[in-house]
Protein backbone atom coordinates (compact mmCIF):
# COMPACT_ATOMS: atom_id res chain seq x y z
CA UNK A 1 0.00 0.00 0.00
CA UNK A 2 2.72 2.40 1.07
CA UNK A 3 4.75 1.47 -2.03
CA UNK A 4 1.87 2.15 -4.40
CA UNK A 5 1.14 5.57 -2.81
CA UNK A 6 4.84 6.42 -3.06
CA UNK A 7 4.97 5.32 -6.71
CA UNK A 8 1.87 7.34 -7.57
CA UNK A 9 3.39 10.40 -5.92
CA UNK A 10 6.70 10.00 -7.76
CA UNK A 11 4.89 9.53 -11.09
CA UNK A 12 2.73 12.61 -10.51
CA UNK A 13 5.78 14.70 -9.61
CA UNK A 14 7.67 13.42 -12.64
CA UNK A 15 4.73 14.27 -14.88
CA UNK A 16 4.67 17.81 -13.48
CA UNK A 17 8.38 18.36 -13.94
CA UNK A 18 8.55 16.76 -17.37
CA UNK A 19 5.85 19.07 -18.70
CA UNK A 20 7.61 21.34 -21.14
CA UNK A 21 5.64 24.32 -22.32
CA UNK A 22 5.25 28.01 -22.62
CA UNK A 23 4.72 30.56 -19.88
CA UNK A 24 2.78 33.58 -21.06
CA UNK A 25 3.00 36.66 -18.86
CA UNK A 26 0.99 39.84 -19.22
CA UNK A 27 3.30 42.65 -18.13
CA UNK A 28 2.61 46.21 -17.04
CA UNK A 29 4.87 49.07 -18.14
CA UNK A 30 5.93 47.43 -21.39
CA UNK A 31 6.02 50.51 -23.65
CA UNK A 32 9.66 50.89 -24.79
CA UNK A 33 11.69 48.27 -26.69
CA UNK A 34 15.02 49.83 -25.66
CA UNK A 35 14.13 49.56 -21.99
CA UNK A 36 12.60 46.09 -22.32
CA UNK A 37 15.84 44.49 -23.52
CA UNK A 38 16.62 43.52 -19.94
CA UNK A 39 13.71 41.07 -19.98
CA UNK A 40 15.15 38.99 -22.81
CA UNK A 41 18.66 39.25 -21.36
CA UNK A 42 17.57 38.10 -17.91
CA UNK A 43 15.49 35.15 -19.12
CA UNK A 44 18.24 33.93 -21.44
CA UNK A 45 20.51 33.61 -18.37
CA UNK A 46 18.07 31.07 -16.90
CA UNK A 47 19.13 27.51 -17.88
CA UNK A 48 15.47 26.43 -18.04
CA UNK A 49 14.68 28.89 -20.84
CA UNK A 50 14.71 27.77 -24.47
CA UNK A 51 13.18 30.83 -26.14
CA UNK A 52 11.70 34.22 -25.30
CA UNK A 53 9.38 36.53 -27.18
CA UNK A 54 8.36 40.05 -26.17
CA UNK A 55 5.43 41.96 -27.61
CA UNK A 56 4.76 45.59 -26.74
CA UNK A 57 1.44 45.54 -28.58
CA UNK A 58 0.14 42.57 -26.55
CA UNK A 59 2.01 43.61 -23.34
CA UNK A 60 3.21 40.02 -23.42
CA UNK A 61 6.37 38.18 -22.45
CA UNK A 62 6.31 34.49 -23.43
CA UNK A 63 8.98 32.08 -22.30
CA UNK A 64 9.40 28.56 -23.62
CA UNK A 65 10.97 26.22 -21.11
CA UNK A 66 13.25 23.35 -21.96
CA UNK A 67 11.94 19.79 -21.85
CA UNK A 68 11.48 18.66 -18.24
CA UNK A 69 11.82 22.09 -16.70
CA UNK A 70 9.58 24.80 -15.29
CA UNK A 71 10.14 28.17 -13.67
CA UNK A 72 8.27 28.91 -10.42
CA UNK A 73 5.98 31.96 -10.44
CA UNK A 74 8.06 33.60 -7.73
CA UNK A 75 11.17 33.38 -9.94
CA UNK A 76 9.26 34.75 -12.93
CA UNK A 77 8.10 37.73 -10.87
CA UNK A 78 11.63 38.34 -9.56
CA UNK A 79 13.06 38.27 -13.09
CA UNK A 80 10.53 40.77 -14.39
CA UNK A 81 10.99 42.99 -11.35
CA UNK A 82 14.77 43.01 -11.89
CA UNK A 83 14.15 44.00 -15.50
CA UNK A 84 12.01 46.88 -14.23
CA UNK A 85 8.49 45.60 -14.86
CA UNK A 86 5.49 44.13 -13.05
CA UNK A 87 3.71 40.90 -13.94
CA UNK A 88 -0.05 41.16 -14.20
CA UNK A 89 -0.93 37.54 -15.02
CA UNK A 90 0.90 34.25 -15.56
CA UNK A 91 -0.54 31.49 -17.71
CA UNK A 92 1.02 28.18 -18.75
CA UNK A 93 0.07 27.06 -22.27
CA UNK A 94 1.03 24.45 -24.83
CA UNK A 95 1.59 26.98 -27.65
CA UNK A 96 5.25 27.00 -28.65
CA UNK A 97 6.91 30.43 -28.57
CA UNK A 98 7.61 30.08 -32.31
CA UNK A 99 3.86 29.89 -32.92
CA UNK A 100 3.26 32.95 -30.74
CA UNK A 101 5.99 34.79 -32.67
CA UNK A 102 4.31 33.89 -36.00
CA UNK A 103 0.92 34.95 -34.66
CA UNK A 104 2.32 38.32 -33.57
CA UNK A 105 3.99 38.81 -36.97
CA UNK A 106 0.75 38.09 -38.83
CA UNK A 107 -1.15 40.51 -36.58
CA UNK A 108 1.45 43.24 -37.27
CA UNK A 109 0.95 42.96 -41.08
CA UNK B 1 20.88 72.46 0.85
CA UNK B 2 20.98 75.39 -1.55
CA UNK B 3 17.85 77.30 -2.46
CA UNK B 4 18.20 76.11 -6.08
CA UNK B 5 18.35 72.45 -5.05
CA UNK B 6 15.41 72.85 -2.67
CA UNK B 7 13.44 74.41 -5.53
CA UNK B 8 14.46 71.52 -7.82
CA UNK B 9 13.38 68.84 -5.35
CA UNK B 10 10.12 70.70 -4.67
CA UNK B 11 9.45 70.94 -8.44
CA UNK B 12 10.04 67.19 -8.86
CA UNK B 13 7.67 66.35 -6.03
CA UNK B 14 5.06 68.77 -7.38
CA UNK B 15 5.30 67.34 -10.91
CA UNK B 16 5.13 63.78 -9.59
CA UNK B 17 1.96 64.71 -7.75
CA UNK B 18 0.38 66.33 -10.79
CA UNK B 19 1.34 63.50 -13.11
CA UNK B 20 0.57 60.41 -11.05
CA UNK B 21 1.79 57.93 -13.68
CA UNK B 22 5.02 59.21 -14.88
CA UNK B 23 9.88 57.10 -18.40
CA UNK B 24 13.50 56.95 -21.30
CA UNK B 25 17.06 58.06 -21.36
CA UNK B 26 17.38 56.54 -17.93
CA UNK B 27 20.41 56.40 -15.65
CA UNK B 28 19.42 52.85 -14.66
CA UNK B 29 18.68 50.25 -17.34
CA UNK B 30 17.96 46.90 -15.68
CA UNK B 31 19.63 44.63 -13.13
CA UNK B 32 23.18 43.75 -14.28
CA UNK B 33 22.84 46.18 -17.17
CA UNK B 34 25.39 48.76 -18.29
CA UNK B 35 24.42 52.09 -19.83
CA UNK B 36 26.79 54.28 -21.82
CA UNK B 37 25.60 57.77 -22.75
CA UNK B 38 27.32 60.49 -24.75
CA UNK B 39 25.80 63.89 -25.43
CA UNK B 40 26.85 66.91 -27.47
CA UNK B 41 24.84 69.94 -26.46
CA UNK B 42 25.01 72.74 -29.02
CA UNK B 43 28.63 73.69 -28.23
CA UNK B 44 27.67 74.52 -24.65
CA UNK B 45 27.98 71.12 -23.04
CA UNK B 46 29.53 67.73 -23.78
CA UNK B 47 29.00 64.77 -21.48
CA UNK B 48 30.04 61.14 -21.33
CA UNK B 49 28.55 58.78 -18.73
CA UNK B 50 28.83 55.10 -17.90
CA UNK B 51 26.71 53.34 -15.27
CA UNK B 52 26.34 49.75 -14.09
CA UNK B 53 23.17 48.65 -12.28
CA UNK B 54 23.66 45.79 -9.75
CA UNK B 55 19.89 45.95 -9.09
CA UNK B 56 17.02 47.50 -11.01
CA UNK B 57 16.67 50.36 -8.56
CA UNK B 58 20.21 51.71 -8.41
CA UNK B 59 23.30 52.16 -10.53
CA UNK B 60 26.85 53.36 -9.96
CA UNK B 61 29.33 54.87 -12.32
CA UNK B 62 30.78 58.13 -13.42
CA UNK B 63 31.08 60.70 -16.09
CA UNK B 64 32.77 63.71 -17.54
CA UNK B 65 31.01 66.99 -18.24
CA UNK B 66 32.55 69.85 -20.19
CA UNK B 67 30.74 73.19 -20.03
CA UNK B 68 31.63 76.10 -22.29
CA UNK B 69 30.12 79.48 -21.56
CA UNK B 70 28.77 81.29 -24.60
CA UNK B 71 28.69 84.49 -22.51
CA UNK B 72 32.32 84.95 -21.46
CA UNK B 73 34.13 81.88 -22.83
CA UNK B 74 34.77 80.28 -19.41
CA UNK B 75 34.94 76.51 -19.36
CA UNK B 76 34.53 73.81 -16.72
CA UNK B 77 35.75 70.24 -17.01
CA UNK B 78 34.04 68.15 -14.37
CA UNK B 79 34.88 64.49 -13.76
CA UNK B 80 32.65 62.73 -11.26
CA UNK B 81 31.53 59.48 -9.64
CA UNK B 82 27.77 59.15 -9.20
CA UNK B 83 25.10 57.03 -7.53
CA UNK B 84 21.69 56.87 -9.26
CA UNK B 85 18.56 55.75 -7.46
CA UNK B 86 15.10 54.88 -8.73
CA UNK B 87 12.87 56.67 -6.23
CA UNK B 88 9.58 55.45 -7.65
CA UNK B 89 8.30 53.60 -10.71
CA UNK B 90 4.74 53.28 -11.91
CA UNK B 91 4.17 50.39 -14.30
CA UNK B 92 0.71 50.67 -15.81
CA UNK B 93 -0.90 48.70 -18.61
CA UNK B 94 -0.14 51.36 -21.26
CA UNK B 95 2.51 53.52 -19.62
CA UNK B 96 5.56 53.68 -17.43
CA UNK B 97 6.65 56.56 -15.24
CA UNK B 98 9.73 57.07 -13.11
CA UNK B 99 11.33 59.36 -10.61
CA UNK B 100 15.11 59.10 -10.41
CA UNK B 101 17.50 60.97 -8.14
CA UNK B 102 21.27 61.03 -8.10
CA UNK B 103 24.25 62.48 -6.38
CA UNK B 104 27.99 62.35 -6.64
CA UNK B 105 31.32 64.07 -6.26
CA UNK B 106 34.45 64.67 -8.25
CA UNK B 107 37.02 67.17 -9.44
CA UNK B 108 36.56 70.23 -11.58
CA UNK B 109 39.05 72.07 -13.71
CA UNK B 110 38.25 75.73 -14.35
CA UNK B 111 39.57 77.76 -17.28
CA UNK B 112 40.24 80.70 -14.95
CA UNK B 113 42.32 78.66 -12.49
CA UNK B 114 45.21 76.23 -12.84
CA UNK B 115 44.14 74.19 -9.78
CA UNK B 116 41.48 71.47 -9.73
CA UNK B 117 38.83 71.75 -7.06
CA UNK B 118 36.32 69.50 -5.32
CA UNK B 119 32.84 69.48 -6.81
CA UNK B 120 29.62 67.71 -5.91
CA UNK B 121 26.51 67.14 -7.96
CA UNK B 122 22.88 66.23 -7.44
CA UNK B 123 19.88 65.92 -9.68
CA UNK B 124 16.61 64.28 -10.51
CA UNK B 125 14.56 63.12 -13.46
CA UNK B 126 10.84 62.67 -13.72
CA UNK B 127 9.58 60.94 -16.83
CA UNK B 128 6.42 59.54 -18.34
CA UNK B 129 6.06 57.36 -21.42
CA UNK B 130 3.47 55.57 -23.49
CA UNK B 131 4.12 54.06 -26.93
CA UNK B 132 3.14 57.40 -28.53
CA UNK B 133 3.97 60.11 -25.99
CA UNK B 134 7.09 60.86 -23.94
CA UNK B 135 7.83 63.61 -21.44
CA UNK B 136 10.76 64.14 -19.11
CA UNK B 137 12.09 66.82 -16.84
CA UNK B 138 15.67 66.57 -15.68
CA UNK B 139 17.70 68.86 -13.46
CA UNK B 140 21.44 68.58 -12.81
CA UNK B 141 23.24 70.71 -10.27
CA UNK B 142 27.03 71.04 -10.08
CA UNK B 143 28.56 72.97 -7.19
CA UNK B 144 32.05 73.88 -6.11
CA UNK B 145 33.56 76.69 -4.08
CA UNK B 146 33.96 78.69 -7.32
CA UNK B 147 30.84 77.88 -9.30
CA UNK B 148 27.24 76.78 -9.24
CA UNK B 149 25.73 75.49 -12.48
CA UNK B 150 22.35 73.94 -12.99
CA UNK B 151 21.17 72.35 -16.24
CA UNK B 152 17.41 71.99 -16.54
CA UNK B 153 16.17 69.94 -19.51
CA UNK B 154 12.58 69.40 -20.57
CA UNK B 155 11.78 66.94 -23.36
CA UNK B 156 8.40 66.41 -24.97
CA UNK B 157 8.11 63.80 -27.70
CA UNK B 158 5.60 62.07 -29.93
CA UNK B 159 5.97 58.88 -31.94
CA UNK B 160 4.37 58.84 -35.42
CA UNK B 161 3.70 55.13 -34.99
CA UNK B 162 3.78 52.56 -32.21
CA UNK B 163 7.05 50.63 -32.40
CA UNK B 164 7.30 46.91 -31.72
CA UNK B 165 9.97 45.11 -29.72
CA UNK B 166 12.00 43.97 -32.77
CA UNK B 167 11.34 47.11 -34.80
CA UNK B 168 12.79 50.58 -35.18
CA UNK B 169 11.36 53.23 -32.88
CA UNK B 170 11.10 56.79 -34.17
CA UNK B 171 10.30 59.83 -32.05
CA UNK B 172 10.06 63.55 -32.77
CA UNK B 173 11.39 65.47 -29.78
CA UNK B 174 11.22 69.09 -28.70
CA UNK B 175 13.83 69.93 -26.09
CA UNK B 176 14.18 73.02 -23.96
CA UNK B 177 17.28 73.57 -21.82
CA UNK B 178 18.33 76.31 -19.43
CA UNK B 179 21.70 76.85 -17.75
CA UNK B 180 22.48 78.83 -14.63
CA UNK B 181 25.84 80.27 -13.56
CA UNK B 182 26.51 82.32 -16.72
CA UNK B 183 26.92 79.39 -19.09
CA UNK B 184 24.22 80.49 -21.46
CA UNK B 185 21.36 82.99 -21.38
CA UNK B 186 17.76 82.16 -22.08
CA UNK B 187 16.30 78.86 -23.13
CA UNK B 188 18.04 76.70 -25.71
CA UNK B 189 15.33 75.05 -27.80
CA UNK B 190 16.09 72.10 -30.05
CA UNK B 191 14.15 69.86 -32.42
CA UNK B 192 15.42 66.30 -32.43
CA UNK B 193 14.84 63.02 -34.18
CA UNK B 194 15.16 60.04 -31.84
CA UNK B 195 15.68 56.56 -33.28
CA UNK B 196 16.38 53.34 -31.43
CA UNK B 197 16.56 49.66 -32.18
CA UNK B 198 17.98 46.85 -30.09
CA UNK B 199 20.62 48.18 -27.72
CA UNK B 200 21.35 51.39 -29.65
CA UNK B 201 19.69 54.77 -29.19
CA UNK B 202 20.56 57.82 -31.31
CA UNK B 203 19.08 61.29 -31.00
CA UNK B 204 20.14 64.20 -33.23
CA UNK B 205 18.88 67.56 -34.36
CA UNK B 206 19.54 71.26 -34.09
CA UNK B 207 18.78 74.17 -31.82
CA UNK B 208 16.70 77.04 -33.15
CA UNK B 209 19.96 78.97 -33.81
CA UNK B 210 21.32 76.12 -35.90
CA UNK B 211 23.69 74.36 -33.49
CA UNK B 212 24.03 70.60 -33.39
CA UNK B 213 22.40 68.74 -30.52
CA UNK B 214 23.02 64.99 -30.36
CA UNK B 215 22.88 62.05 -27.97
CA UNK B 216 23.99 58.43 -28.22
CA UNK B 217 23.15 55.68 -25.77
CA UNK B 218 23.96 52.01 -25.49
CA UNK B 219 22.43 49.44 -23.10
CA UNK B 220 24.05 46.06 -22.62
Amino acid sequence: MFKSILMTGVLLMAAGVAQAGTIEMKVNGLVCAFCARGIEKSFHKNPAVADVVVSLEDKLVAVQTKEGTDIPDQELRATLTDAGYDIKTIERTDSPVAAIRERLKSLAK
Amino acid sequence: MSRALKLGVASAIALAAVVPVISSAKPIAFAHGTTVMAEYGAGTMEELQIFYAPRYFYSVGGGHLALQSDIDGRSRDITYARFNYLVKRWNREDSQANVFAWGGAGRANLSESSDDEFTWNAGFQVDYETRRVYASLKSDLYESSSFSHRLDTLQLAVAPYEHEYDGVATWLVVQGRRYTGEISDGTETAILLRVFKGAVWVEAGATTDGKLQAMFMLNF
